[in-house]
């Protein structure tokens, strides 16, 4: 007996770091899982890794553009004939620069990767989630979503953006038995830090070990955070337990932004 | 295989309603469990109704006085060995009234309930858990630890004091393995509610209880109470292995009445 037994989860950016891990978290609860991402080759390691047999379906696809968004979604229900717990996972930043050097296209391609990828998708889930009046919109957000760094608004702005968006959507949805809450992780280093973390530490004028420094500096624990804790909360926000918890932000971050 | 095997949990207040579902979800989850109340009548119907043998205890005490909450405290260390979650849940209102007519007393008693108590357990649990470096500190606030009603004067400015003392408190033990977390619960039908909540309902000058009660579930977005089984799985949560370094949350229970 899972907590998620006859659940069905989409999982974007779901075969590296803490999608990965949300979707074991999932799996090991007894629901079916998408997984998305870019990499075919990734994904195959993926889903060797996770062992899950037919409760685990990959989608190939790119979540900056609005047609794979929606398509993962239908694609979900396509495969596993229902879509229960939906976590845009996918984000990041590339071209970090202070905001009075900051080019158009590089804030714009961070709120499309972050921002409207995460709105693509839970518009589309809603339109299942509602009918059916069940439903969990779990978009990983961040720290950054709180509080801001110098050199990384795109982040910073585009999580702030996605908090928004988990506010309203979750009264729009509060009495249909969906709940929209916004996980907020500090600092992990998964491989997306590992790749990206070097040309952002750049842009904040520090060596990469000096931008995980600052992080784990400002927490509490004085160290950076684990994918597990975001999966644990991830199947506590997607269970029947969690039907009173919406329009949250919950932190997942060592004690650095206590609200 | 449970997520807190091994484990030993104490929790104020813990013979009925919140306190209660914490202590039945954390016997689940393999741990023993001391669940403190005033009434030892009720203690012992607590307990049978349990039926956790002895991986559960009761300690009578009142959660308003020293003497009681570190004794609790000492009976959990004493009677189980350690203690590695302590659960301050315990509070509320008695004969609450706006500012202009709030008495000395009423105004000492839950600062003494809902503040002071929190502090006596966490100082007392802490001064255990420091030398071992491990330790979850769970403390029951409210969705009122953020905003303020009026009428409840004294519960939200004791449950925003108890939200400043995790905070401040989690910072202090960051790095020994402590972590230190509030629950911020929407309002929720507990035993308690149902006692103190017509007078509450009298000093917001509101129309009775099922008004009160209404106030409250109009400001969630899902336009109903929470329930004690929603705070429980939050509990289980952070006292897991799983919550190592999620400290200082305001972790909220409340439908999405407070978004930050």
């Amino acid at each position: 007996m899972g907590l998620l037994d006859g659940r069905v989860a989409c999982i974007t950016g779901g075969t590296r770091g803490i999608g990965l891990a949300i979707a074991q978290g999932f799996l090991d609860e007894g629901a079916r899982v998408v997984v998305n991402g870019r990499d075919e080759s990734k994904a195959e390691r993926t889903l060797a890794e996770l062992d899950a047999g037919d409760r685990v379906h990959y989608i190939a696809g790119d979540v900056k553009q609005r047609d794979v968004c929606e398509a993962l979604v239908d694609g979900t229900v396509d495969h596993f004939g229902r879509i229960d717990i939906l976590v845009p996972n996918a984000g990041g930043s590339s071209g970090n620069a202070p905001v009075a050097e900051l080019a158009d296209e590089n804030l714009q391609d961070g709120l499309v990767w972050n921002f409207w990828h995460t709105f693509w998708t839970m518009r589309r889930a809603f339109h299942y989630m509602i009918p059916q009046e069940w439903g969990r919109v779990m978009p990983v957000s961040s720290v950054e979503g709180k509080v801001g760094k110098p050199g990384l608004a795109i982040y910073v702005v585009a999580k702030h953006a996605i908090n928004g968006l988990v506010k309203s959507a979750a009264h729009e949805v509060g009495t249909l038995g969906i709940t929209v809450n916004a996980l907020c992780p500090g600092a992990i280093e998964t491989d997306t830090m590992i790749e990206q973390g070097p040309p952002a530490a750049e842009a904040m004028g520090l060596s990469y070990q000096g931008l995980l420094d600052v992080f784990a500096s400002e927490s509490a624990i004085k160290r950076l955070n684990d994918v597990e804790e975001v999966a644990a909360v991830a199947t506590l926000l997607a269970s029947e337990a969690g039907a009173g918890i919406t329009g949250s932000l919950i932190s997942i971050d060592g004690g650095t932004a206590p609200y | 295989m449970g997520k807190l095997d091994g484990k030993v949990a104490c929790i104020t207040g813990g013979t009925r309603s919140i306190g209660r579902a914490m202590a039945d979800a954390f016997l689940a989850e393999g741990a023993k469990v001391v669940v403190n109340g005033r009434d030892e009548a009720k203690g012992q119907q607590c307990l049978n109704e349990m039926g956790a043998g002895d991986n559960a205890a009761f300690y009578a005490g009142d959660a308003s006085k020293q003497e009681a909450v570190e004794g609790l405290i000492d009976f959990t260390i004493e009677k189980y060995g350690q203690l590695d979650i302590c659960c301050l849940n315990s509070g509320g209102v008695l004969m609450t009234a706006p500012v202009a007519q709030m008495t000395d007393e009423e105004w000492k008693l839950e600062v003494d309930w809902n503040l002071n108590h929190v502090f006596w357990g966490m100082r007392r649990a802490l001064q255990h858990m420091i030398p071992r470096e491990s330790g979850r500190i769970i403390v029951t606030s409210s969705v009122e630890g953020k905003l303020g009603k009026p009428g409840i004067p004294g519960y939200s400015a004791t449950k925003h004091a108890v939200n400043g003392l995790v905070k401040a408190a989690a910072q202090e033990v960051g790095t020994l393995g402590i972590t230190v977390n509030a629950i911020l619960p929407g309002i929720i039908e507990t035993d308690i509610v149902r006692e103190t909540g017509p007078d509450s309902a009298i000093a917001m000058g509101v129309d009775g209880y099922d008004e009160l009660i209404e106030i409250f579930a109009s400001e969630s977005a899902i336009k109903r109470p929470n329930k004690v089984e929603e705070v429980a799985a939050v509990a289980v949560l952070l006292a897991s292995d799983a919550a190592k370094n999620m400290t200082a949350c305001m972790f909220p229970v409340d439908g999405g009445t407070m978004p930050y």
